[in-house]
């Protein structure tokens, strides 16, 4: 992890420095590995659906055409973090915080963006209604998941790393812990979307939640003749099932 | 693990792909369609087919077997106890990590790992209790697969082989070596040393289990297609560990010596 410090990063002034050395998990299993790999990720992908939420607009008026800063999106990740720990690590019963991250979702992360990335190239493909049933759709799984695990991730806390600029916006890293667990790298991708900061990717220990949506939504899609109404359906079931 | 002696070791290559081949692989779409035929270049999973059947085939015996181990372990085993154990077979993987830290290069994570291994041995009570990390050497990863992707080598297709999971000819070729370098593997003979090896690994699968509890199952839950998003998810990590090393510049020159010319 020492790859977070070494000093050749001059490039990033607006870095902020709280350094990360998370001590990774101690383990270092057996050749069983492939297995504890996948641990990992899957580790990873809840940190992403749990926490992949976020987006202050308050955080940072940030200027308008010019860039994001790495300041403003570490500062608006910093906010969205805090908002999500306080709701996750609160007293309130868990509906109430349901609803509370469904908000955060809403606030801080660009769903529709998102969303149509994962639809990747069928997008093109789709009706009108189909994406308009689509984006409804996607945003309620999303919600979903990331409501699903606010019971687990009770005493979650976060540092935030460095923010690094991108081709599509500022990855801002931070180092996610919680009781019983090792603790997790999440980088956050932020963008301005209409004026404000709004989160575009999570990225857990190396896997990018959109990616990984997408290539599910792809290879889904390839098994059923690339026929979008089915994977509408498949989603409906989704959250029928969840609701 | 060493633990799969000669055999055993071979076999998992072998066998997928001799299936593979009276299996028959997956049929790219026609050419004239551009879009789907790139995408399918893109997934680069020619063995498809045979892959899914072999990601059943693991899925089944983890329902049947494995989690409900892992279960039972968590349950019977108090917290403390698990993370010693946890602790005691990164402690023996760590030769091998050693070796592999060498061969990328990577002297201070080399360096790393050795003053884990002297200080968790001693210190760390046979590497029960995990003392370097507390005294600034964190655990990493460094397997034979990252090694040869280090030296250029690329992963190739997916693979989806039995027992070990999700992997890659590289990785599954890493594997075989890290096993067969593996020095713990190396002395004794006889039953006392077998069932040893054995029981490290068995321990291993169900310590590696025990730690994503609560994890794959919302993977399953919420995945369309659980095989393509493991996939998925797979390669991202790998290549992601691949990129921190190659990244990794930390080095044991000393602070007064001029800068190095690289980066």
């Amino acid at each position: 992890m020492t790859n977070l410090r070494y000093p050749s990063d001059p490039a990033h002034p607006a870095a902020v420095t709280t350094h990360l050395s998370p001590s990774r998990s101690p383990s270092k299993a057996m050749p069983m590995p492939r297995r504890r790999d996948l641990l990992t990720h899957a580790t990873a992908f809840l940190s992403l659906a749990t926490l992949g939420v976020a987006g202050r607009a308050n955080a940072t008026p940030a200027a308008q055409a010019a860039p994001l800063a790495g300041a403003d999106a570490a500062q608006f990740i910093r906010a969205t973090g805090a908002e999500i720990v306080q709701v996750i690590n609160g007293p309130d019963p868990e509906p109430v915080k349901t609803k509370a991250m469904q908000a955060i979702v809403d606030q801080r992360v660009d769903v529709a963006g998102i969303g149509k990335f994962c639809l990747g190239r069928f997008w093109r493909v789709a009706s009108p209604a189909e994406r308009a049933e689509y984006e409804s759709l996607f945003r309620q799984v999303l919600v979903l998941n990331v409501t699903a695990k606010v019971g687990a991730y009770k005493g979650v806390a976060f540092a935030i790393g460095r923010a690094v600029p991108r081709e599509e916006g500022v990855m801002v890293a931070t180092t996610v812990t919680r009781p019983q667990n090792a603790p997790a790298e999440v980088d956050w991708l932020v963008r301005e979307v209409g004026g404000a900061p709004r989160i575009i990717d999570v990225v857990a220990e190396g896997t990018s939640l959109r990616v990984t949506q997408r290539s599910d939504y792809a290879s889904f899609l390839s098994r059923h003749d690339d026929n979008v109404a089915a994977l509408i359906s498949a989603l409906k079931q989704q959250v029928a099932q969840a609701g | 693990m060493r633990a799969a002696r000669k055999p055993p070791l071979i076999a998992p290559l072998i066998v997928p792909l001799a299936i593979a081949f009276l299996a028959g692989c997956a049929t790219a779409p026609p050419a004239s369609h551009k879009e789907a035929r790139a995408a399918f270049e893109q997934t680069n999973d020619p063995l498809e087919p045979t892959n899914r059947v072999f990601y059943k085939v693991n899925d089944a015996l983890d329902t049947a077997i494995l989690r409900p181990v892992a279960v039972a372990y968590t349950h019977v085993v108090p917290a403390p106890a698990r993370e010693g154990v946890h602790n005691i077979l990164g402690n023996l993987a760590t030769p091998v990590t050693l070796a592999n830290d060498m061969l990328q290069g990577k002297s201070r994570r080399a360096g790393t790992t050795f003053m884990r291994f002297l200080i968790n041995t001693t210190l760390g009570g046979l590497g029960t209790v995990d003392v370097a990390r507390r005294l600034g050497y964190p655990a990493h990863d460094a397997d034979f697969g990252e090694t040869m992707a280090i030296w250029g080598i690329p992963e190739g297709p997916f693979l989806f082989l039995p027992v070990f999971g999700p992997s890659d000819p590289r990785d599954a070729l890493g594997q075989g070596v890290d096993i067969a370098g593996d020095p713990l593997g190396w002395f004794g003979l006889g039953t006392a040393v077998t069932v040893l090896d054995w029981s490290r690994a068995g321990i291993g699968g169900i310590d590696a289990r025990s730690q994503v509890l609560g994890e794959l199952g919302p993977i399953k839950r919420t995945a369309l297609d659980p095989y393509a998003t493991f996939r998925s998810l797979y390669r991202q990590h790998r290549r992601a560990e691949i990129a921190k090393i190659q990244a990794d510049h930390g080095h044991t020159v000393p602070a007064w010596f001029p800068a190095p010319a690289a980066q």
